[in-house]
């Protein structure tokens, strides 16, 4: 992005915040009304009229006249005045001390470093009220005083603020390999710096100015800033209170002048923020309800199992699409079915923005807030699971499918130990004693092969490495006994030598219950190893489906080819493909044809233009998306057999340490 | 236990740093409390003498030492124009700020993040919506402006409670309630405002961490991912804003005392500043310092409660 597109974005941004256009046009308003006192009122701010004395608001007084009979609007308009002064005065000081201290601390850092934090946390560790007070005591009151020791005080976050940010800007300097020396050094380093550190600064400032404002109506209104009788807001509102009784209302001038003020500028300030940073929304949290699509006009269900098996998991026409900022919405899964038999692996494979963990996600109603689930139909066994609510969902989730992820340490909860954690997800679904739930988790770690299971039920999950922190997720995917389990990149976190042992015990696992597995894979390597079948998935849609046996050797779709291409270098797991150029195309920009088009060697002009359809095969369990697949010729896997001669390199030594 | 002891020791130098530059600063005043005392009518010889009673001729060092033995031994100085000694008009005044300040506290704790909590688990919603601008309101309106409609309000209009002045505990427990409770209204909503948008921003980020999806997948109620999983890691940073907080309403008790006329260190503290009496402003500074650090340290031992990894290591 060139430095001129960015700035045209950034205020095509600003524009389109139109709450902060308003409040900008308000505090405006409010300067520029107070500036231009003496020109909008004739009536003197600190002289009144006796006979005028506590008059109601008419058309000479519009906001009334105070007990010394002096025109309120007139005093609101010069207390303007000497609030946006004191800020300014304030917000000055605080950069002007700030900034430049804030550089040379994070600069030359060193004893001088120390010495300027110690200060900064000597000044801070004082309540900024009792500082300024004290330092009145000491100086005299008067409002420039006052200010000044407010600005002192802010130059404090501002120094911090910046030193900061100079700190980590060597940092990355240094890590990009930048020289950081010579004469070009420091220029480099202000340079860089200068243009990170403005964002933060301004905001700061901003919001600075805001609380400096409600800092001088304080000590006004306390008779520590402006003298009687000049008019500030605070000082306003402390006569006011005298009349409280009599009159309530002259606090409502001064009072709705400072939080008009105060409003403004901070929603100013948080505008700027917003701009600099956004923040996401997550909505309604844990469900996003797969809402229900006409059944029976998807695409033909593929059935690569064995028939007679009873079905585990059916997902008919599942789609998901997420809210677009230029393309209204995009749909990032389209029509996906699937169908599993109990005692089945079912891979579901794809380069990373291919959405094949949405599409597992998504089942459960774990798709993040503005993504929008269709489907004719999901089952689990007889049940139908789609437009559950909330809780019709908790009885799936944990109880008949159990989810296993990709970074198991991040997935468990840091805070509580893994043995709290198991057993409230078997007290989630079953009525049982705690005891009884502890037996049942120690159990679970046993079969999972963590050693000492029940000394480490009272660890927490970072004194677990990756392997048996994986076995935990495992164990408590399994505390229910589920129909299926979905492992999502169950083994792509671990270590090498780890991968192979969390996968031989998912497949004991599976033999021994009998449920169905859906693997969540990049790695074409553990697909061989596992898989009874496998469902390749490109850009959102399935492109070929099929026992894996033959898939691999027979592959149907020129995609799946150039993954089997890659095998040999484990290319999907390290990097781009060398087989096929280029990466999967952003969503918005998936075209109405062949979404493989611009990367498939084999493209033709028929492949763009109509959506190709799914289709299948004559014994029904096989299904393509290609419109050449008749006539092309592909090789699969050539030499590499599934199953003959293990793809992946395995580690030799099984020893995994229990601590790390 | 040990720890606390250190973390202690190591704060006294910075609170030994700030008192004495405070004490410094008002030595180096040019206000002559002598001469406030006796007026402008009084004689040179007067005013030199009333120096010497109070011991204002003696060298700055000399001033200075005096003054911090003292301070070791619990003397905290006398006022120098009723001569009360400061420690007693402290004990006097305490129990009134403190009352103020525990009872802004927990209704801006409370409020605050009930708040944010609520406006987290809806994120994006009206509520939230109505959430974030009633935070954005309460920051930006001054505590005295608020506590003067809240006396229109509920003492003057309604007459639920008293509009100003303070019942003690001892007095009158339901008095003394009634007496607090629209002051600390007052000054917690600000803190209510402030914390509410701190716990609502870090409560958003554990909801999307992935051990909050993991909570969801096995099936747990809203309730147990929310106040469990994701609240326990989402407060640190909050007990942090609280501790920020902690700071701002001794400064806000101050301006609260003055509005609804409460006997407290406040009160104390503006009418120090106004005759010039700086022995009792040291030992609001003094206080102040010595609060902030507490509280830093009662905040750096819950992360350890609230971090395992902490804890354990
Ligand atoms: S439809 Fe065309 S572009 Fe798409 S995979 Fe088949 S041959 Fe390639």
């Amino acid at each position: 992005m060139s430095a001129a597109a960015g700035r045209s974005r950034f205020v095509a941004r600003a524009l389109r915040q139109r709450g902060m256009l308003v409040w900008s046009g308000i505090v405006l308003l409010i300067a520029l009304a107070s500036v231009c006192a003496p020109l909008l009122t004739d009536f003197d701010p600190n002289v009144g009229v006796f006979g005028d004395s506590m008059a109601a608001p008419s058309a000479e007084h519009w906001l009334g006249a105070d007990r010394y009979g002096r025109d309120v609007l007139t005093r609101v308009l010069y207390g303007g005045q000497v609030a946006l002064l004191a800020a300014v005065e304030a917000v000055a000081i605080a950069l002007a001390l700030g900034v430049p201290l804030g550089l040379v601390a994070g600069y030359v850092s060193g004893w001088f470093d120390k010495i300027v934090m110690r200060v900064v946390d000597g000044v801070m560790s004082v309540p900024f009220l009792v500082l300024a007070i004290a330092v009145i005591a000491a100086i005299g009151p008067g409002l420039a005083n006052a200010m000044a020791v407010v600005g002192v005080v802010y130059a404090m976050s501002v120094l911090r603020l910046v030193r900061g940010e100079v700190l980590s800007a060597k940092e990355e300097l240094y890590v990009d390999g930048l020289k950081v020396s010579g004469v070009s050094g420091p220029k480099i380093l202000f340079g860089h710096i200068l243009r990170n550190i403005a964002p933060p600064v301004i905001v700061q400032a901003t919001l600075m100015f805001a609380t400096a404002i409600v800092a001088e109506a304080t000590l006004s209104y306390l008779g520590l800033g402006v003298p009687q009788p000049t008019a500030s807001w605070g000082s306003m509102l402390s006569d006011a209170q005298h009349t409280i009784r009599e009159n309530f209302f002259f606090v409502i001038p001064p009072g709705v002048a400072i939080f008009l003020t105060v409003l403004g500028v901070n929603q100013i300030g948080e505008g700027l923020r917003d701009l600099f940073s956004r923040e996401i929304a997550v909505g309604r949290l844990g469900l996003n309800v797969v809402h229900p699509a006409p059944r029976g006009q998807g695409e033909p269900v593929v059935e690569p199992g064995e028939p007679d098996r009873p079905v585990a998991l059916e997902v008919e026409g599942l789609s998901v699409s997420f809210p677009h900022q230029d393309a209204g919405r995009v749909t990032v899964v389209r029509d996906v079915s699937l169908r599993l038999h109990r005692g089945e692996v079912l891979c579901l494979v794809g380069e990373s923005g291919s959405g094949k963990s949405v599409t597992a996600m998504s089942m459960l109603g774990l798709v993040s807030h503005p993504g929008t689930v269709t489907a004719a139909s999901i089952r689990i066994g007889d049940d139908e699971i789609s437009g559950l609510d909330f809780a019709g969902m908790r009885s799936i989730r944990g109880n008949r499918v159990g989810v296993v992820f990709q970074d198991p340490l991040g997935s468990l909860n840091p805070t509580f130990t893994v043995g709290n954690q198991m057993r409230e997800a078997i007290t989630a679904h079953r009525d049982v004693s705690r005891a009884e739930a502890d037996r049942i988790a120690v159990e679970l770690f046993e079969r999972v092969g963590i050693p000492r299971a029940a000394e480490r039920l009272a660890d927490y999950p970072f004194q677990f490495s990756g392997g048996m922190a994986q076995r935990v997720m495992i164990a408590m995917a399994l505390s229910c006994d589920p129909d299926v389990l979905v492992a999502d990149e169950p083994t792509t976190a671990l270590d090498v030598t780890v991968q192979q042992q969390v996968l031989d015990l998912l497949v004991s696992l599976r033999d021994e219950r009998g449920m169905a597995v859906l693997l969540i894979t990049h790695d074409l390597g553990v697909v061989a190893e596992v898989a009874d079948s496998v469902a390749v998935m490109y850009a959102g849609q399935l492109v070929e489906t099929g026992p894996v046996s033959e898939v691999f050797t027979r592959p149907r779709h020129p995609y799946t080819q150039g993954l089997l291409d890659s095998v040999p270098r484990n290319e999907l797991a390290t990097g781009p493909l060398a087989s096929i150029p280029g990466v999967v195309p952003q969503p918005a920009d998936w075209p109405d044809g062949c979404h493989f088009a611009d990367r498939c060697p084999f493209a033709v002009d028929a492949c763009g233009g109509e959506p190709v359809p799914l289709v299948l095969l004559p014994d029904r369990t096989r299904g393509v998306r290609c419109v050449r697949s008749g006539e092309l010729d592909l090789p699969g896997l050539g030499d590499h057999g599934p199953g003959t001669e293990p793809v992946r390199e395995h580690a030799d030594s099984h020893v995994e340490a229990g601590r790390p | 236990m040990h720890t606390v002891v250190r973390r202690l020791l190591a704060a006294v130098p910075l609170v030994l740093v700030v008192v004495s530059a405070t004490f410094f600063l008002s030595l180096a005043s040019n206000v002559d409390p002598a001469e406030i005392i006796l007026g402008g009518n009084a004689t040179q010889e007067q005013v030199d003498a009333l120096r010497t009673d109070l011991g204002l001729d003696r060298p700055a060092f000399e001033q200075y030492w005096s003054w911090l033995s003292g301070l070791f031994q619990g003397d905290l100085g006398q006022s120098l124009y009723t001569r009360a000694e400061v420690t007693d008009l402290f004990t006097g005044a305490l129990p009134v700020t403190l009352s103020l300040a525990v009872g802004g506290l927990l209704i801006g704790v409370i409020l605050g993040v009930g708040m944010g909590v609520l406006a987290a688990t809806t994120a994006g919603s009206r509520t939230d919506r109505g959430i974030i601008m009633v935070s954005t309101a309460g920051q930006a309106a001054p505590s005295f402006f608020v506590g003067m409609l809240v006396i229109y309000v509920f003492a003057l209009q309604l007459g639920w409670f008293p509009a100003t002045g303070y019942t003690s505990l001892a007095e009158s427990p339901g008095g003394w309630l009634r007496s607090l409770v629209l002051p600390s209204f007052a000054l917690g909503l600000g803190v209510a405002a402030a914390l509410s948008r701190q716990a609502r921003s870090s409560m958003v980020i554990a909801l999307q961490r992935d051990y909050t999806r993991t909570a969801l997948s096995k099936g747990l109620s809203r309730r147990r991912v929310v106040l469990k999983h994701a609240a326990r890691n989402a407060a640190s940073p909050v007990v942090t804003s609280v501790s920020f907080q902690v700071a701002q309403l001794l400064g806000g008790a101050i301006v609260i005392e003055r509005l609804f006329a409460l006997p407290g260190l406040g009160s104390l503290t503006i009418d120090a500043v106004l005759r010039y009496d700086p022995y009792i402003i040291q030992a609001v500074v003094l206080f102040a310092v010595v609060v902030v650090v507490v509280v830093n340290l009662l905040v750096d031992l819950s992360y350890t409660w609230l971090n395992p990894k902490v804890r354990t290591a």
